[in-house]
């Protein structure tokens, strides 16, 4: 497909799509609404022009768009109202990219194209009690049984399970190999017999986390993504490209063509803050930190986008991200007075996620020594359970 | 008696293993859903405990300010979810000093001023008219201790609040902060005893919410260092890691930084004028739960962001207590103007001699 113009593409979206406006106020990733609906809806609109996910072939709901193509569509559709796809996110950002890199051409066929419509919604079933920041620890087992798999175990931290139709699970198919090497990644549908989702309470109230309980769910041979034994890469890939973003397209304030300024320092302005010199300093400086944070992420994605695979700058973008997250909320929660104390007042679901933001999708501390490591070069962190069988390691070594 | 903190230990030994015995996980969060805990109240006031530093002639319990802001930051370190403060060193305070009869029950007070309220006096009757808002356990209280000044003598009126329209109301921690609304209200008023006036409260509320602030950020500290060291992750506790150890760091220093600013605050309004230190140490311990609340739930991970896990009493109470009686900017500001009051000469005596310097 030939590169469109920015006035032809804007053209199109126009045709399908409503302008923001300055008073368009979308929900937090996360801690939105409980409404499919509009996701849906939005999805299933822009599904037949591949709009959503440009760079996907065109039979699976993208549009074969180059990756300087992809970024200026990403760029316009900021102009438009585009959801919180918060539901949707692992589909189109982690999985999808997972498939197209790692799943076989069937798989692809029929997985890809109902992600990119909205019609079926995907969870991650990765961490585990005893397998969070150490992910690799994971204990889920899964025994081979002819064509099928039987699956047995334990995850935790399951967001949108709820929701999902189908989900990705990292299980363990050879304890004694070593912790990286002995995991095998397989896709089933959550509604498998032996599959239990139990919702997880969050302090925001929030109950989109779940715990689920799997006790000889038996999958299929052909579900499983990538051979016995590459899990990690098939985890790696997808982690990449949550550290990304690449789901985060929609939500958010975006830029209503013309107006300069963003959302929260609008609401800022009705709180009647922005009127003093301390506060206008921290607003500036977040505003600051903001661009470069978005330019950031943007230059992370653009590279992944030039590379086919993200890369470390992904983890930079997070960092930043999240710190911007988490002083804009700060910022919003001081500024009501005492109003702001409420579970009415300004900033109170920022103020109850912001904590989150630098543990979800892997902590600061692990994008750090992603950034040291793969970045700067330095040492990794002693690591001595590496070639020892995961049935020894995980008793704790050191 | 301690020499450092002048607090009878029997005090703090007592309402620590009372705290113990009634406040854990399950009540608390109990506490929240229903939006009250009366079992837990009745434990309390069966000792005492709410009208230490009220004399036994008005009805309290004795005991100095120190042995109450004691109970105070215990009241913090166990997320105890009762109107402790509002009804002994405030609302009692209040009613004690304006010759009301202290009530067996819980006391609230008007954290937020009475500038929207109208007041009108009739020999020792006060009519009341306005909406209050963010009104600490209206829904429970006995008694509103209302302070107002009339032609510039501060009063109290001591409010029935079935007098009243009570909406309830909740503030991040899920701890009741109601609406109040006055429609004609009648009560008994009462001059103030000297000292005891809108201004003085204002400092008073900050200084109960130090105290409260300290106990909680000490808590969150050592629950944060006693998960990761249970946690294994990688093969070892998560607490042998550095970047670990420095959110442990970051935790029990502030929670040091709190705890002895609100003390020192504490000991110098038990000796006299303290507007100063009080200002400080509500700016500190505001800042030092921004920071203390950051490094312990990221030290707990995902864990300590749910419902089961009770890092949360802890860090929503912090978020909503540091707005209560003064945030950041209207006690840095307080602050600012009283170090510019002094000059630059004077500067160096005002941080050594703090409100002595100032009166």
């Amino acid at each position: 497909m030939s590169d469109l113009t920015e006035e032809q593409i804007r053209s199109e979206l126009d045709s399908i799509l409503e302008r923001r406006s300055a008073a368009t106020r979308l929900t937090t990733m996360g801690a939105g609404s409980d409404d499919l609906d509009d996701g849906r809806g939005y999805l299933a609109t822009t599904v037949e022009g591949g709009w959503h996910v440009p760079t996907w072939p065109t039979q699976h709901g993208g549009r074969g768009a180059s990756p300087s193509q992809n970024a200026l569509i990403g760029r316009l559709l900021r102009e438009f109202v585009v959801p919180d796809l918060y539901p949707f996110a692992i589909g189109l950002g982690m999985v999808g990219p997972a498939l197209l890199a790692h799943g076989t051409e069937s798989q692809q066929d029929e997985w890809l194209r109902p992600i990119a419509s909205g019609a079926s919604i995907w969870c991650q079933m990765f961490s585990e009690p005893e397998a969070g920041s150490d992910l690799a620890n994971v204990a889920l087992k899964a025994d081979q049984d002819g064509e099928e798999w039987v699956l047995s175990g334990q995850k935790t931290w399951t967001s949108r399970a709820m929701w999902a139709d189908w989900a990705i699970c990292l299980a363990r198919t050879d304890p004694d190999q070593p912790k990286h090497k002995g995991l095998t990644m397989f896709s089933l549908p959550i509604d498998t017999p032996g599959v239990e989702v139990r919702p997880l309470t969050q302090m925001n109230r929030d109950a989109h986390f779940s715990e689920v309980f799997v006790s000889d769910a038996r999958v299929l041979d052909s579900w499983r993504i990538g051979e016995r034994g590459e899990g990690w890469r098939v985890a790696m890939t997808v982690l990449a490209h949550e550290r990304a973003g690449g789901g985060s397209r929609g939500g958010g304030d975006g830029n209503a063509r013309g107006v300069r300024v963003p959302g929260w320092i609008s609401d800022l302005q009705t709180l009647g803050v922005a009127e003093g010199q301390v506060w206008r300093d921290e607003v500036s400086e977040i505003y600051a930190h903001d661009s470069v944070s978005r330019w950031t992420s943007q230059r992370a994605a653009d590279e992944a986008r030039a590379t086919g695979v993200p890369g470390p700058a992904g983890s930079g973008a997070k960092l930043r991200t999240v710190r911007s997250y988490k002083d804009r909320a700060y910022l919003a929660n001081r500024s009501g007075g005492s109003y702001g104390m409420l579970i009415e007042g300004p900033g109170y679901i920022e103020t109850m996620t912001a904590p989150s933001m630098s543990i979800r999708g892997g902590t600061d501390e692990i994008q750090r020594n992603i950034l040291g490591e793969r970045v700067l070069g330095l040492p990794g962190e002693p690591r001595l359970d590496r070639d020892a069988p995961w049935r020894e390691s995980r008793r704790g070594l050191l | 008696m301690t020499e450092a903190t002048g607090v009878d230990q029997l005090i703090t030994e007592t309402a620590d293993r009372l705290f113990t015995q009634i406040c854990d996980h399950e009540a608390v969060q109990n506490a929240e859903a229903v939006g009250a805990a009366p079992e837990i109240w009745s434990a309390f006031a069966e000792t005492g405990f709410p009208w230490i530093s009220i004399d036994e002639d008005l009805g309290g319990s004795g005991g100095t300010l120190l042995d109450a802001l004691e109970v105070l930051r215990l009241v913090g370190y166990h997320a105890a979810p009762i109107p402790a403060a509002e009804t002994g060193v405030l609302g009692g305070w209040l009613l004690a000093n304006s010759g009301h009869e202290i009530p067996a029950g819980p006391i609230t007070v008007l954290p937020n001023g009475t500038s929207n309220i109208e007041a009108s006096l009739s020999g020792d009757q006060m009519t009341l008219t306005g909406t209050c808002v963010r009104v600490p356990w209206a829904r429970i209280a006995e008694r509103i201790a209302v302070l107002v000044e009339v032609d510039g003598q501060s009063m109290v009126a001591s409010v029935d609040p079935t007098d009243c329209v009570i909406q309830p109301m909740s503030n991040m921690a899920g701890e009741p902060r109601d609406t109040v609304c006055f429609e004609g209200t009648k009560a008994p008023a009462a001059p103030c005893v000297a000292g005891v006036n809108p201004e003085a409260f204002r400092f008073r509320g900050a200084l109960s919410r130090a105290a409260l602030m300290a106990g909680a950020i000490e808590k969150m500290s050592q629950l944060t260092v006693t998960y990761t060291n249970d946690r294994i992750q990688f093969g070892r506790p998560v607490a042998r890691f550095q970047a670990v150890q420095q959110h442990l760091v970051w935790g029990a220093q502030e929670a040091a930084i709190a705890r002895m600013a609100a003390e020192t605050a504490g000991r110098e309004a038990n000796r006299g004028s303290a507007f100063f230190e009080i200002a400080a140490a509500k700016l500190i311990t505001n800042q030092a739960a921004a920071r203390a609340t950051k490094a312990c739930h990221q030290a707990h991970g995902a864990m300590g962001m749910t419902q089961e896990y009770p890092l949360h009493h802890y860090s929503r109470r912090l978020w909503s207590w540091r707005k209560e009686y003064g945030g950041d900017a209207e006690w840095s500001k307080w602050l600012g103007n009283a170090a510019i009051s002094q000059g630059a000469d004077g500067l160096y005596a005002l941080v050594t001699g703090g409100s002595s310097v100032l009166s």
